[in-house]
């Protein structure tokens, strides 16, 4: 539980660096790796959870539509871990091409969201933009957040022996 | 009969991730499709994250500050050599202190003009500084300096010297979220200066504006100025919204699809006016 709970000030601190020096600097999505992490890593609950309560931290710090990014990233959770059982993301090419496809599962159900609230969205150049830069910067958090967690919670998770 | 109680709660254990996360998937989505409905929503978690964000914003900007002065400072001093160190430091301190200065100046020229024109303004308004933009990728928000506690409520016009910046859309006890014009959820009665036809602009999610609902035959020109109507309410009538760059005819064959730049600089907005009168109802 410690290592999922340990998310959320990073979470935080993400937050606050993208709301100030990187403002206009396109960023990684780092509570969507997390997400991703814990649902390849540890699906359990507490995954979910840490789903539910990052994605509603992006809605109230970013002003937008309460519940669409919670909803998007527990579904990209329930996705990765559905994934997770035939693929293994062990590798820096699966964990970019699984990093890169949730963002733009994140996009698509935030975009319906808001297309089901009768308004409108055109920036699919910034979803992709987003794919990219954290597809690029997967493997390395990824394998931060691995060393993270593994020492908070010394006990092995799915993988980690990879 | 046990047995099959048995079987649901085997199946239910095996399967207690996939349940929870569609109940909580669905619980989500109900919370973004009634969002629009007008019920406060996640005050006290608001409350909370600000408390705990904000201060780390204002950290942040003050390192940042430091930093780059701490920085100037190291790069110019790198490789001087003794009998010109104390000419070059006096240099840089006399640079840092134009620097300073000039900054200074640039924020006072800033607040001058928002004193002034909130002082000579026909309605009540009060200053505040923007301490973070807003970090989603579908939304365009800023966050000021100012809450409930400072006379902040919700759908207070927000405005500078150049024009219309957007509304409060939540006021926390020492901050407010202000939802840019820019955001797709932004909608505001305005008109064309010149030629007085009536229209909506709202945002269209990056930076720009959509002049909507002008129909084929109604006078509207690349250049004219789009100034606000009055009519919601939220905005005084005749402050600045922006000025039309594009028009095409729209796939409708109706409507004309306008696209206006906004006035006001709302991607590095530092400084506004919040307008604290409400209920402006112009009779046009």
């Amino acid at each position: 539980m410690k290592e999922i709970i340990i998310f959320f000030p990073i979470a935080l601190l993400y937050a606050a660096l993208k709301g100030t020096l990187f403002a206009s600097i396109p960023l990684p999505d780092v509570p969507l790796l997390m997400v991703f992490y814990a649902a390849y890593r540890r699906p359990s609950v507490e995954g979910v959870l840490l789903a539910f309560v990052l994605g509603y931290m992006e809605d109230v710090l970013g002003g937008g539509i309460i519940g669409s990014a919670s909803f998007a990233l527990i579904a990209v959770f329930l996705a990765a871990h559905l994934l997770a059982k035939k693929v293994q993301f062990s590798t820096r090419g699966t964990r970019a091409g699984g990093a890169f496809a949730a963002v733009l599962i994140k996009g698509a159900l935030v975009y319906t969201v808001i297309r089901l609230s009768n308004l409108t969205a055109h920036i699919l150049t910034d979803v992709l933009i987003q794919a990219v830069v954290t597809a690029v910067f997967a493997p390395a958090i990824l394998t931060l957040t691995a060393r993270l967690a593994l020492r908070l919670a010394p006990a092995p998770w799915k993988g980690d022996a990879s | 009969m046990r047995i099959s109680e048995r079987k649901l709660s085997a199946f239910f254990k095996k399967h207690h991730t996939i349940f929870v996360s569609v109940a909580l998937a669905l619980y989500s989505l109900h919370l973004a499709l009634t969002y629009q409905k007008d019920v406060p929503r996640g005050y006290i978690v608001r409350e909370t994250l600000s408390v705990m964000v904000t201060p780390v914003e204002r950290l942040i900007l003050a390192v940042r500050g430091g930093a780059v002065g701490a920085w100037s400072r190291y790069v110019f001093l790198v490789g001087l050599t003794d009998e010109n160190a104390e000419l070059q430091r006096r240099i840089l301190e006399l640079q840092d202190e134009n620097n300073r200065l000039k900054e200074e100046a640039a924020s006072g020229r800033r607040l001058k003009d928002i004193f002034e024109y909130a002082d000579a303004a026909p309605f009540n308004a009060t200053a505040a500084s923007v301490t973070a933009y807003g970090a989603g990728l579908w939304s365009r928000t800023v966050t000021i300096n100012k809450g409930a506690a400072a006379g902040m409520d919700k759908d207070l016009a927000v405005i500078t010297s150049s024009g219309v910046v957007g509304r409060v859309i939540e006021a926390g006890t020492r901050s407010s979220t202000v939802l840019l014009a820019t955001d797709v959820r932004s909608a505001i009665d305005v008109f064309v200066e010149r030629s007085r036809t009536k229209g909506v602009v709202e945002g269209n999610g990056e930076d720009g504006l959509i002049l909507k609902y002008i129909r084929l035959d109604d006078d509207v020109s690349v250049g004219d100025r789009i100034l606000t109507s009055g009519i919601a309410g939220v905005f005084p009538k005749g402050l600045v919204v922006g000025e039309v760059v594009r028009i095409e005819k729209s796939k409708d064959n109706f409507f004309k699809y306008i696209e206006v730049r906004p006035a006001a600089n709302l991607a590095t907005v530092e400084d506004v006016i919040v307008v604290t009168d409400t209920g402006f109802h112009s009779n046009d």
